[in-house]
């Protein structure tokens, strides 16, 4: 059960996902409160956000991670990860440009399983990370 | 000042083991579609079923950080187990601190899948307390609480997925 992106004998380490480049939005903000339930109001009221002493509001640390999660899905392919784990390093921004970059670190058989490691940021067009992870998928076939 | 750190500390510890909490869920499709939306995901299997099917899926799966959410649209009110623990010890150690100010953060978030969630499933998780400690780092006091989640198929009773939640309260 997966989608097949990877193939096994073509993946190596070092290899680079596509980066995905994303401007972030407040509607982004309104659309993942709305579908996760987190209605913490630093993430879509400004006026609150900012009695509270932030500049404006800013986003989820969950929609960043679902955000990055896209990405390392659209290139190992859905269904096939076995593990996501990031930090939270810094808060996002509206207007910020929020970009991926996932970069294959290991490759090994494990259980019967063909397996990729990954490293995995988010980091802004000034290149601040505002998240630093790593993942582990299968790579079916 | 020394007798409030001491039990403070005597609070962190003593929470460690205890459980977090029980949930039930059922995973539909407009959640999971929806919440593909709201990720920015443009992938045809988190939408068509037959996208999800020639993929080798059962059903349409959820997105990587869906367990996080789900029990938002999900935790059905008549579904939940009896015996499911009131008051939650995360609180406990978190209420009197954030009484006194300072941040919380959501520090860390790991998931661990055995297999994709799909729409379909039903869910039950029991949930624990698996670390808490405090740490002094440049004049702040940072505690440290770690809850591990895990979510199985109610009918089979196979692991579905480990959540790892590590909250942080700066002051």
């Amino acid at each position: 059960m997966g989608e097949k992106k990877l193939s096994w004998s073509d993946v190596n380490i070092g290899d680079e996902a596509p980066v995905t480049s994303h401007k972030l939005t407040r509607t982004d903000l309104v659309k993942y409160a709305g579908a996760s339930g987190d209605f913490n109001p630093m993430h879509h009221d400004e006026v609150a956000a900012q009695a509270a002493g932030q500049p404006s509001v800013f986003g989820h640390g969950m929609f960043s991670m679902g955000l990055l999660a896209s990405a390392l899905t659209d290139f190992v392919g859905v269904g096939n990860v076995t593990r996501y784990q990031v930090r939270f390093a810094r808060q996002t921004w509206p207007d910020e440009v929020l970009s991926s970059k996932i970069v294959i670190t290991g490759k090994r058989e494990e259980g019967g399983q063909q397996l990729v490691d990954l490293s995995v940021t988010l980091s802004n067009g000034d290149g601040e990370d505002k998240l630093i992870g790593e993942a582990t998928a299968a790579v079916p076939g | 000042m020394a007798d409030g750190a001491a039990s403070q500390e005597d609070v962190l510890k003593g929470i460690i083991g205890q459980p977090t909490g029980k949930a039930k869920v059922m995973v539909e499709r407009g959640p999971v579609t929806h919440f593909a939306d709201a990720v920015l995901s443009t992938s045809p299997i988190y939408r068509n079923p037959n996208a999800a099917k020639a993929a080798g899926f059962d059903a349409i799966p959820a997105p990587l950080t869906w367990p996080f959410a789900m029990e938002f649209a999900g935790k059905w009110e008549e579904i939940q187990p009896a015996d499911a623990p009131t008051g939650s010890p995360l609180m406990a150690a978190m209420g009197p601190l954030m009484a006194k100010g300072g941040l919380i953060l959501h520090g860390e978030q790991e998931f661990i899948y055995h297999r994709p969630v799909q729409v379909g499933d039903v869910l039950v998780s029991e949930g624990k307390i698996t670390d808490a400690y405090q740490k002094e780092s440049k004049g702040k006091t940072m505690t440290f609480i770690v809850s591990e989640t895990n979510w199985s198929d109610d009918k089979t009773g196979e692991p579905v997925v480990t959540a790892r939640f590590n909250l942080i309260h700066r002051s």
